[in-house]
């Protein structure tokens, strides 16, 4: 009986002493400023203005010029509408005697989408008018296209005929 | 003997005891109020606080500012209640000092004192969330890292004319980085957040630096016509995912961080854009249009085939990703102008599990926190926007007021 006493007695003692952890020592030194590890603390970071540049063909920027006209899209659509056929022959015809000057088509959306899809909208609405430029007999080697996705809306009103306005393509003669 | 005997197993018990409650602990959300030791009170100071404790999602903190003497170690009544009182000073004059002491509140036990300065005073908020940080860190609770970090994001001021800006994920400190022109799309190159990749439309076409944001250096990578965004970053900052289109397509490229080399991923007569890498960069998903609306793809970066993500919704056109978790925006209206409805919906690269975060208003740009465990995102509802929080273990969420003019994009 003895022997069994103090055999159990020993197996509690090291069952007892295995479970009795420390509690995590919670307790710190105040230390001083040691933030170094919060890298948006550390470091005066610059300010940079680019005023200078995004306005690389003067006036206004929002609408076509050097008698080209804006061709003008559906919601969400990158096809040419049928009545869009009368702006496009009248920028072939500008393209045409331009003499092989450098030709920008700048594709723009409204402002109801969002990230990259709006840009790469923009940018197939480019490529529509010069596509369709190009099946009208124009030389498109010395066009460029840029979308400027809903960066560059002509007017802000929240009225559909606004827009429509700003669901466009413009071109201009690169200077 | 007997007695001793039973007065052993009993110690057993007692022990056996001890480590469950300990683990329950951990398993639970800390109860803890707030006491204001400052010498003028600062509300907003508070408030950030707050929610640094909130969005961690390893506390629950009581919402009233209490007042408090910082080196008293007694404990009011009324908070005895609570597992821990975080007691703290702010101190603003040229610069920002802080100094928080973490008591149990059972008997006013010191847990954990630091403090904090910083020469200036816009930089406040930063302090909070280091504050929460440490504490958090202490009480040995998972790592919030992320709540340190800056955001960068973009945003229109005029028509061609955008600036772009960093802050503090609550949107209370704000810098503006690059003002005037057009930048768009920045995203941070590094873990550590010193450079960011940006597209300049100062040139006649689209091009993408990268900017020290320290030293202000800057670096041409690539240029493009049509259009030019950088959608990710390898982990170790060596490889870029790029939506170009130097044929005037837009597709998803793989560059290296340098520009010098260029890999083609998809091909398609459509729209392919926003690639974001995933399953251990062995693959991308993406937002393209070629089943006839915008929709959420998968595919191996060195393999052709292409798989369908999403199986729900007609219109989700922005994606993100971390590991093999994805989230996406997806349109639940179909207003042709004005206010749609977008929520966000959390899946994994296999289209598995899907679940919705978000149930109202026009919630867009999800972005994961470098940890995925918190999805950050723009909330329009009414006349307001704000920037919004979810984290996706407690459930938790967070809105902030942003100012009127509209986010371009965002990165954290």
């Amino acid at each position: 009986m003895k022997k069994i006493i103090i055999t159990t007695a020993a197996l509690s003692l090291l069952l007892f002493t295995g479970c009795s952890q420390n509690a995590p020592d919670l307790d710190s030194k105040g230390s001083s400023s040691n933030i170094s590890d919060a890298s948006a603390l550390t470091g005066d970071t610059v300010s940079i203005n680019e005023n200078a540049y995004g306005n690389e063909s003067g006036g206004q920027n929002n609408s076509s010029a050097d008698g080209f006209q804006s061709v003008y899209f559906d919601f969400g659509d990158y096809g040419i509408a049928s009545d869009m056929e009368n702006a496009l022959s009248k920028n072939v015809n500008v393209a045409s005697s331009a003499g092989g000057r450098r030709i920008k088509i700048e594709g723009n959306c409204d402002e109801f989408g969002t990230d990259e899809y709006n840009y790469a909208l923009g940018l197939k609405r480019a490529k529509s008018v010069k596509d369709s430029m190009s099946s009208q007999g124009i030389n498109t080697s010395n066009m460029v296209m840029v979308s400027f996705g809903e960066s560059n809306p002509v007017c802000s009103s929240p009225t559909d005929s606004c827009y429509g306005k700003n669901r466009r393509v413009d071109l201009r003669l690169v200077k | 003997m007997r007695y001793l005997l039973l007065l052993l197993l009993s110690l057993n018990l007692f022990a056996v005891d001890a480590t469950l409650r300990i683990e329950k602990d951990v398993e639970q959300r800390s109860r803890i109020a707030l006491e204001d030791a400052s010498p003028s009170v600062n509300e907003k100071f508070f408030k950030i606080l707050l929610s640094d404790l909130k969005i961690s999602g390893h506390f629950l903190a009581d919402s009233k500012h209490n007042r408090g003497d910082l080196n008293s170690n007694f404990i009011a009544p009324a908070l005895k209640s609570k597992e821990y009182v975080l007691r703290y000073a702010l101190t603003q004059g040229s610069g920002t000092k802080l100094i928080i002491r973490l008591l149990k509140a059972s008997d006013g036990t010191q847990v954990f004192k630091k403090s904090y300065s910083i020469p200036t005073t816009s930089k406040a908020p930063f302090l909070a969330h280091k504050a929460i940080y440490d504490i958090n860190k202490v009480l040995k609770y998972p790592d919030i890292s992320w709540i340190n970090r800056y955001v960068v994001f973009s945003r229109y001021t005029t028509p061609r004319q955008s600036e772009i800006i960093l802050a503090d994920y609550t949107f209370n400190y704000k810098k503006v980085v690059i003002r005037g022109g057009l930048n768009l799309f920045p995203k941070w190159a590094d873990a550590n957040q010193k450079s960011f990749y940006y597209t300049s439309y100062a040139g006649v076409i689209p091009t993408l630096y990268k900017l020290n944001i320290y030293s202000g250096s800057k670096q041409r990578i690539i240029s493009s016509e049509g259009m030019l965004v950088c959608s990710d970053v390898n982990k170790n900052g060596s490889k870029l995912l790029l939506t170009m289109a130097p044929q005037g397509q837009a597709d998803i490229y793989e560059v290296s961080s340098s520009g010098g080399s260029k890999k083609r991923i998809t091909s398609f007569n459509g729209i392919d854009v926003n690639g974001r890498y995933v399953d251990n960069e062995s693959s991308i998903v993406f937002v393209s249009n070629r089943l006839g609306y915008a929709n959420i793809f998968k595919k191996s970066i060195n393999g052709s085939g292409v798989s369908q993500v999403v199986y729900h919704g007609r219109n989700n056109n922005a994606v993100d990703a971390h590991g093999s978790k994805i989230v996406y925006s997806s349109r639940e209206s179909q207003n042709s102008f004005g206010k749609n409805t977008f929520n966000l919906y959390l899946t994994s690269s296999r289209g598995s599990g899907t679940r919705p975060l978000t149930t109202t208003g026009t919630n867009q740009f999800p972005r994961f926190s470098t940890d995925g465990s918190i999805i950050q995102y723009i909330k329009h509802r009414g006349s307001g926007s704000s920037i919004g929080y979810t984290n996706l273990t407690s459930q938790q969420s967070l809105l902030f007021p942003l100012g009127g003019r509209k986010i371009q994009s965002i990165d954290w």
